[in-house]
């Protein structure tokens, strides 16, 4: 053990002291979220996998009759739309305007509460011609969706409780962190959408258009 | 300020009251990770049993102690008891009671969080145990293969509450992972940069990478077979354009990794103790750190070797094939960096240090087997056979039962502050070691000899009788050496002698607390210098300025994740009852659901959700800094 004793003599202990008198930390609960987001992606990557090794002993597997593209688009455009204005929320609760961050957050529950509304409509209209139980593709295309839905659900939960947190206390300025935090969540789920688009929607779309259904 | 009013002043701060609130709501580490290790082994006594059972009926031709049925019932529920409630959990227990002694923080990053990882892993071990009391307990094995699961040929409740248990202990599962990724990127002691931590601490956190990124497939397969059982989707059933072989993708994609899980920081376990009883360090740390997490990664890349027989490319076997064998190099460095230790070493004959060779020379044995079975030929010809049942209990015991022993006789003095009797140990040791031998190395010849796993029984003359008898015969005295393990414990719980703190002279900075630890660990957080902070000159608590107490509140430190620099000081928070709350919310929701009480479950639901509301409302704790 020779080496560290030298190991010693080049690192002075004195460098690690004191502790006292640093900040509190205040980033355990956005890493925490990092790690929440990855295994929800994976789950995601599980299903759009599961989505592809169904179609594969299939001859023709969504482009045979894909899903309609007039909802999906009008859907992202509402989702991105609401990370843009929670961002922006966010930003302002840095700069110390709470009133407006609060507002912001408000307004993108009621934007996720449009979304959840519009794929109501698409989901009636959808199930005319395919549901959860017509076959395989029904079963994994509503699976999907839905658990993006319940996403977008569990997101504005979230939402609306940052929106009614108080602010409590000088160390604490509210209601910066778990905005940040639960925002992070938003955005995953603003961009497993765009992935739902371009999966379930644009790519049997245009297979559908090439083989000329 | 003096010594004696700084612990004073920490004991109130961090300690749990001794009352019934106190008891249902401690959120401290040491409280939890020992609730773990007892609740993991009682599983492991009841998969035990199941085991028995299973070796009863096996032990002569045409046994009839149990009936078909039952005896399918009675092997599930020792697989999913073995690999799911036991397994894992029992090194939790260990990782949650040690890792935050070992890096110096005085709790988990979200101690909450621990208390809930516990409560909802008990909940749903109890959730699984109601199948069986029903007489319906699953029975499709561990790993449920469809179609035989789907309600066709598996009508009763066992199969849903089965999906339902594991997707509950998911849930548990994955919280515990990331609260281990944090608490080991972010709290470590000043100094303790990342080629200083210890080696437990390195296999934890790659298997908690690997818990994020493959539980997702269990869930995602749970789901699938709870829709297909009872809302009439089409993911399985080949009718409906399903497919069977999407169960053992997805399975299998959790499956194998989840070996691994099981695996590592039991690895990581014998790489700790090893060294302290070979007196002197780990040969190649680095390369086994690194071998630790290569195993962790390329265990996502060798899935499909549980299917070479379900027919497929092959350039996908090959690849396959390869990717297993890759693994094999890995786990052949950290077993060639042991013995070099040991033989570079001065070795010390405690029982601890047995548990832990034996473990590496049964880890060789099953390890030699998986290599066959990984060659497509010879696992065509012992597919399904008891060649796999010996393989996998090689490698299961040998590298998660033994190492376990091993970690008990080694930390329990730490947690218990009593030594273990190291006679009684021995004895434990011996009757462990050879009734797992005899029990279990003639499945080798079975197997070959062509006999099937999971039959209930076979004719007589087919040549398999003697040896099945040698087989019971071996496991009953496997189970007679956990027990005199049990006696033990409970023998020196009462007149072991006191261990003090540092009884092994280990290297490990859990050594530097007293025995067993004081609440706060340590009065003043340790500074590290070294890999080995007991073994080099620098005392780790040295602080007469009192500059690293943090009694300002329950405070522990933050750290850069790289070089351990101090970032900041981290809040912890107090014994809260929420986390049993949202445990106890989520089994009356799974049962409900399970039983078709949909009304109750959508209570339940709401619930949990007022339950976490109150759980992260702010509040102001004892004293904040």
């Amino acid at each position: 053990m020779s080496t560290t004793v030298a190991e010693v003599s080049t690192r002075p202990p004195g460098r690690y002291v004191p502790l006292n008198g640093l900040p509190i930390d205040q980033k355990r609960g956005e890493h925490a979220m990092w790690c929440v987001i990855a295994t929800e992606a994976m789950l995601f990557v599980c299903m759009f996998g599961s989505y592809y090794y169904l179609g594969t002993n299939k001859d023709r597997w969504a482009d045979n009759l894909p899903p309609s593209l007039k909802y999906p688009f009008v859907l992202l455009a509402i989702l991105l739309s609401s990370s843009v204005v929670l961002e922006w929320g966010k930003r302002q609760v840095e700069r110390q305007r709470f009133r407006a961050g609060r507002l912001a957050l408000w307004a993108t529950v009621a934007i996720g509460l449009v979304f959840l509304l519009l794929q109501a409509f698409e989901y009636v209209e959808h199930w005319k011609t395919l549901a959860p139980y017509s076959n395989s593709y029904g079963s994994i295309f509503y699976v999907i969706t839905t658990l993006h839905a319940a996403h977008v659900i569990v997101g504005m939960l979230l939402l609306a409780y940052v929106g009614v947190l108080p602010r409590y206390g000088a160390t604490r300025e509210t209601p910066h962190r778990p905005y940040s935090t639960v925002s992070l969540y938003w955005h995953f789920v603003d961009f497993v959408w765009i992935w739902i688009v371009l999966l379930l929607y644009v790519i049997p779309a245009f297979q559908g258009h090439a083989h000329g259904h | 300020m003096a010594t004696a009013l700084v612990e004073d002043r920490l004991t109130y701060l961090w300690e749990t009251p001794k009352t019934l609130r106190g008891w249902f709501g401690t959120v401290d580490h040491k409280e939890l990770g020992i609730r773990y290790l007892v609740t993991a082994f009682v599983f492991l006594l009841i998969g035990g049993v199941e085991a028995l059972m299973v070796r009863i009926q096996l032990a002569r031709p045409n046994m009839a102690f149990l009936s078909p049925e039952a005896y399918n019932q009675i092997f599930t529920m020792h697989g999913a008891t073995m690999i799911f409630w036991y397994a894992s959990p029992i090194l939790s227990g260990f990782a949650v009671y040690l890792i935050p002694l070992m890096i110096g923080a005085r709790d988990m990053a979200f101690p909450r969080l621990n208390a809930f990882t516990y409560w909802s892993y008990l909940f749903s071990g109890i959730f699984l145990y109601i199948a069986p009391l029903l007489g319906q307990a699953p029975h499709g094995g561990w790993f449920a293969y469809v179609p035989y699961t789907l309600t066709v040929y598996s009508p009763s409740v066992g199969m849903d509450i089965y999906a339902l248990a594991l997707i509950f202990l998911t849930i548990s599962t994955t919280a515990n992972a990331v609260n281990f990724i944090v608490t080991i990127l972010r709290l470590r002691a000043p100094g303790m940069a990342i080629s200083r931590m210890p080696l437990f601490a390195y296999s934890t956190l790659t298997i908690s990478f690997v818990i994020l990124f493959a539980l997702p497939a269990l869930t995602a397969a749970c789901i699938f077979l709870e829709l297909d059982r009872r809302w009439g989707t089409h993911f399985f059933g080949v009718s409906g354009g399903g497919d069977i072989f999407l169960w053992q993708q997805l399975f299998w994609f959790f499956g194998h990794p989840w070996v691994y899980v099981i695996f590592l920081p039991a690895t990581g376990m014998i790489s700790l103790i090893i060294p302290v009883f070979a007196r002197r360090p780990i040969v190649g740390y680095a390369f086994v750190a690194i071998s630790t997490m290569l195993t962790g990664l390329v265990g996502f890349g060798v899935w499909l070797h549980h299917m070479f027989t379900v027919g497929m490319s092959d350039m996908a076997m090959s690849f396959f094939s390869a990717g297993s064998m890759t693994i094999s190099i890995f786990t052949t460095v950290q077993v060639f960096a042991w013995l070099a230790t040991v033989w570079k070493g001065r070795p010390v004959a405690t029982t601890s240090m047995y548990y832990a060779l034996a473990s590496v020379a049964l880890l060789v044995v099953g390890g030699l087997s998986g290599i066959f079975t990984g060659v497509i030929p010879v696992d065509w010809q012992v597919h399904n056979t008891y060649y796999v049942v010996a393989h996998i209990h090689y490698v299961l015991i040998g590298a998660n039962v033994f190492p376990v022993f091993a970690g008990f006789y080694y930390w329990l003095p730490k947690m218990t502050g009593r030594m273990m009797n190291e006679a009684l140990g021995k004895l434990s040791f011996w009757v462990m070691f050879i009734g797992f031998n005899v029990g279990f190395f003639p499945m080798h010849i079975l197997g070959l000899m062509g006999m099937p796993r999971r039959i209930y029984t076979y004719e007589a003359g087919l040549g398999f009788a003697s040896t099945n008898m040698v087989v019971t015969i071996g496991s009953f005295v496997f189970g007679l050496g956990v027990l005199i393990s049990v006696v033990n414990f409970f023998v020196s719980l009462r007149t072991g002698e006191v261990a003090g703190r540092n009884p092994w002279n280990s290297d490990g900075l859990e050594w530097e607390t007293d025995s067993p630890p004081a609440p706060y660990a340590t009065a003043h957080v340790p500074v590290v210098v070294t890999r080995h902070p007991l073994w080099d000159d620098f005392d780790e608590e040295a602080d007469p300025g009192n500059d690293r107490v943090l009694d300002g509140g329950r405070l522990t430190q933050t750290t850069t994740w790289l070089e351990a620099e101090p970032e900041g000081i981290a809040t912890i928070p107090e014994d809260s009852l929420a986390p049993l709350a949202m445990a106890v919310a989520m089994f009356v929701f799974f049962i409900t659901f399970v039983f078709q009480m949909l009304w109750i479950s959508l209570a339940a639901l709401i619930g949990i959700l007022l339950t976490g509301c109150y759980w992260m409302w702010p509040r102001m704790s004892k004293e904040v800094a």
